[in-house]
């Protein structure tokens, strides 16, 4: 069966009149049906860039996107025209973002940013029949039928995150990215939403991306891992085996730092040194200058994404020794 | 912990100065302007306040770089000389002002609650006044005098600062060297004058640039209704005395108007370009993940 | 809603008492004994003095007579003009008209033009349009305001000779009807063009940091994000917020916008209260300046309270609060 998204070699360079960022560097990574990745790393990893990119919607002057991204094996999402991609949005690609708070418009009821974001595909739909649609769907994430006439200021950050949901799963796409989406929510809020979306994406046959700095979110709710660090990817594989037994140094560096599993990757104080300059092109290793394990190879040359075992690879020279 | 703060801002001062262009720019034309100041008895080249006998001469005309007003006094040498004008006026009127909203407002933040909400409203009934005819009254009643004019538009243009360093001190408090040194029993009086001025003045010294600008403006206007101080030359004064002659002696009033003009936008410029410089959220060319 | 309009009364009426106080204490605190400021330095007509002492209660207590001075100010009565000898209401009643007219016009338009081009240069930041009229903007803000109608009457009226350099209506010709209202928008030209240019930048500014602004927010992303047209995204929802700030800033430009009103009426000899204004200096007609000041405070005052009662229709927020 041919993948749902095989991202091949995506690189997004930031660029402005004095210099580029190289924000997500050669990352290549394939997502089956009905799998669930978690893509974790510290803020500024590059990880929104990438589901960014992935989406088309940085600003095409000062943002460069290349490589490929295969969906349903067939459609290239960065080659297509912004006009054909629009036909993918929210039917087959939809997401939810950081902060719901901001996520709706303050100024437009709840019913009225669903009817225009339905309309843009069903444009002969009825009110009435969007309103059935909706309601379902707030039943499905636990909200009131009330909430339909409501304004974004009078509702909670938590009925707010769900609405979001809701929305996001209107036309049930086949892939569903959460960016940070439950990150600002209370912890049992946050539980409660995240079972909801793992019962949801069953019923419905959904494939979903989940971007975070919490490693107790990706375990709780993902089958697939992405470790990305400064732009790179350097590890990838089962969210049980990575978790467990880590095979980069980088990763085994953050799970020693939580080893609770219930913790926010904030800085990693355990690590000496600090995020590279991202607007340099590493020759080496990107995480070299930080970890204990570098040898002269790693400052001089990149490692490639190699197996570890079957679906679990990672990009570190020195993964021999740690086998 | 504070100095550090207030070093690394100082450090983003000289990074600013670098990479932003209306920064730059400010900067140096300020720094153009103060030659001008510092080289008046080289620059100019006649005596301001002699009366010559070329009444309204042409730019040009017997030595007469930009002119003659309507009493035969030099226009390029008029200039020359408001410029201290000006700028004393702009650097008095702000410093009463930033001096006012700073306490004013360090205060009300501090000390939050009733006090808060009290001078938090005075505040903002102050904003709602128009000033400029409260300026124009007082002057009236009190007297021209160039001193007068600064000490007024100084007094009634504290609010804005007042606002800015209220938002600033409430943020302050809850940092964690303020509540270190409330821990250590420091007293309130220590740590306003200690902690919360000194790093949360940055913001009003970029607002009370612009405040400067403002106040030649302001200055300008009063001239021209006739509430200049006749004793000094001032660029408002001579577009007043030029408006006469609009059709047989524009230059009069179009030189000082262009004068003020420049020096209202230097100001300017160096205000918008210390708040990107200090503004986190302005990085210097920096493409950044999010 | 209902809590928001009454807060927002209040502090217009305290901006009003405010302003009554600080009248109050600078008559009081001004050079020279206030009766005299109050009578006119040439006049000693002993009945009018003690007729004043009388209102002001000049032999009571300080706070009786402040109470005395709001009872006569919060009733309307001004007092008397000295060159006019004359009521200050009546005074002032003659000379809004023109003042309104002019001040008007040239808000309404400069708040369209300012705003239309704000919008366009956040949509196209950067480009040759956007550059060009921000430098201008920027320019137009440091500009004062009459050396700006000084400069319109040298090119518009003394050169080119296309429009009257000054007054509103030609005397000589006497128009009526539809020929009057012509001939008074012909000589509104150029003083509203002029308070055009200064009052524009500010409406300039505000809608095009508030369009980038709104641009950048998640929820606009997530519009993006569902394949919705641009047009429409920016069209009922960018514009919708971004138009908010711009409807306060109505408001604040008001007293920015009165005090250039003034000053333009003197450029172009407009007959309004700038005019008025400026007669009450050169004559130092203290009860006028007091009174022009009082009008002129409560008049912004009740205009914010109309402006922020606006906003709250715009913004669920508030409405709702």
């Amino acid at each position: 069966m041919a993948a749902l998204l095989e991202i091949k070699n995506l690189n997004v360079t930031y660029r402005n009149k004095e210099k580029s960022v190289y924000a997500v560097r050669d990352v290549s990574l394939s997502l089956e049906e009905g799998d669930a990745l978690g893509i974790v790393g510290e803020s500024g990893s590059g990880k929104s860039t990438l589901a960014m990119g992935i989406l088309r919607l940085l600003p095409e002057a000062t943002a460069d996107v290349t490589g490929k991204c295969l969906f349903k094996g067939e459609t290239d999402l960065l080659s297509i025209s912004q006009k054909e991609y629009a036909d993918l949005r929210w039917k087959d690609i939809s997401i939810v973002f950081q902060k719901a708070m901001n996520s709706l418009s303050p100024v437009h009821r709840i019913r009225t940013q669903i009817e225009d974001i339905y309309h843009v595909h069903e444009p002969k739909a009825s009110k009435e029949e969007i309103r059935e649609r909706s309601l379902e769907l707030f039943r499905m994430v636990g909200l009131p039928e009330r909430v339909y006439n409501l304004y974004p200021h009078e509702m909670s950050g938590g009925m707010l995150q769900r609405v979001a949901i809701a929305i996001s799963l209107l036309h049930e796409p086949s892939l569903l990215i959460f960016d940070e989406a439950t990150t600002a929510l209370d912890v049992v809020t946050q539980g409660q939403i995240l079972d909801e979306v793992v019962r949801l994406e069953k019923s419905m046959h959904m494939t979903r991306i989940m971007i975070t700095h919490d490693m107790s979110v990706v375990s709780a709710s993902c089958s697939k891992v992405a470790v990305m660090y400064a732009g790179c990817l350097l590890e990838f594989g089962p969210v049980g085996k990575v978790l467990k037994d880590p095979a980069h140094p980088y990763t085994q560096k953050l799970m020693e730092s939580f080893p609770s599993l219930h913790g926010e990757i904030r800085e990693l104080k355990s690590i000496p040194g600090s995020l590279p300059d991202l607007s340099i092109l590493h020759e080496g290793c990107v995480f070299a200058e930080r970890c204990s394990k570098a040898c002269e190879r790693c400052l001089k040359e990149r490692p490639a994404m190699r197996d570890v075992e079957t679906g679990h690879s990672a990009a570190c020279f020195a993964l021999k020794e740690v086998l | 912990m504070a100095k550090s703060n207030k070093r690394s801002k100082l450090t983003r001062y000289l990074q600013g100065f670098k990479s932003d262009a209306q920064f730059r720019a400010g900067v140096i034309g300020i720094v153009l302007l103060l030659l001008v100041v510092a080289l008046t008895p080289v620059l100019v080249t006649h005596d301001a306040h002699e009366f010559g006998s070329l009444s309204l001469g042409r730019p040009g005309q017997d030595g007469h770089l930009l002119g003659t007003n309507h009493m035969g006094q030099d226009v390029y040498s008029m200039i020359i000389e408001g410029t201290s004008t000006s700028l004393k006026v702009a650097v008095i009127s702000s410093m009463i002002s930033a001096i006012l909203g700073i306490l004013v407002g360090g205060i009300a933040g501090f000390f939050g609650g009733k006090t808060d909400i009290v001078i938090s409203e005075s505040i903002n009934a102050f904003l709602m006044i128009p000033t400029f005819f409260l300026v124009l009254l007082v002057i009236a009643l009190f007297g021209n005098s160039i001193t007068n004019v600064m000490i007024v538009i100084g007094l009634t243009s504290w609010p804005g600062n007042a606002k800015l360093m209220r938002a600033q001190a409430l943020s302050l408090r809850e940092r964690t060297f303020v509540k270190s040194a409330v821990a250590l029993g420091e007293t309130r009086l220590q740590i306003l004058t200690k902690y919360i001025l000194p790093n949360g003045i940055f913001p009003v010294v970029a607002n009370t640039t612009r405040g400067m600008a403002g106040a030649i403006l302001t200055e300008a206007s009063l001239s021209f209704l006739g509430l200049g101080d006749p004793n000094i030359i001032s660029w408002g004064q001579m577009i007043y005395a030029g408006k006469n002659y609009i059709t047989t002696g524009w230059w009069v009033s179009t030189f000082a108007g262009i004068a003020t003009i420049i020096t209202v936008v230097i100001f300017y410029l160096l205000g918008d370009g210390m708040n990107h410089v200090l503004n986190p959220k302005y990085s210097f060319g920096k493409g950044g993940g999010k | 809603m209902k809590r928001y309009v009454v807060k927002r009364i209040f502090s217009g009426l305290l901006t009003v008492l405010l302003v009554f106080t600080l009248n109050f204490v600078i008559i009081k605190a001004a050079p020279g004994d206030p009766i005299k400021t109050l009578m006119g330095k040439e006049n000693s007509d002993p009945q009018l003095r003690a007729a004043l002492e009388e209102k002001w209660g000049l032999n009571q207590p300080q706070y009786v007579q402040y109470f005395n001075y709001l009872r006569n100010a919060v009733q309307g009565d001004l007092g008397t003009s000295i060159t006019y000898n004359q009521s200050v209401n009546k005074l002032i009643a003659e000379k809004v008209g023109p003042t309104v007219l002019l001040g008007v016009a040239a808000a309404i338009v400069a708040l369209f033009i300012g705003t239309a081009m704000g919008i366009y240069c956040a949509r196209h930041e950067g480009g040759i349009g956007d550059t060009i009229f921000s430098g201008f903007a920027y320019t137009l803000d440091a500009m004062p305001s009459f050396w700006l109608g000084l400069m319109l009457i040298l090119i518009f009226a003394s050169r080119l000779g296309w429009f009257p350099t000054s007054s509103m209506t030609d005397v000589r010709a006497g128009y009526t009807g539809m020929r009057y209202v012509a001939d008074v928008a012909y000589h509104m030209v150029l003083p509203c063009l002029c308070l055009i240019a200064i009052t524009m930048p500010g409406y300039f500014r505000i809608a095009k940091s508030s369009v980038l602004q709104v641009t950048n927010e998640d929820f606009i992303t997530t519009l993006r994000a569902t394949g919705m047209d641009e047009g429409k995204i920016f069209r009922k929802y960018i514009f919708r917020n971004a138009i908010l700030p711009t409807i306060t800033t109505f408001g604040i430009t008001l007293a920015f916008l009165i005090t250039g009103v003034t000053l333009i009426e003197i450029v172009f000899a407009w007959p309004g209260m700038g005019r008025l204004t400026m007669t009450a200096i050169n004559q130092r007609d203290y009860p006028t300046l007091l009174g022009i000041y009082l009008i002129v405070s409560v008049a912004v005052s009740l205009v914010m309270i109309l402006v922020d009662i606006v906003y709250a229709l715009f913004d669920p927020r508030i409405r709702f609060e």
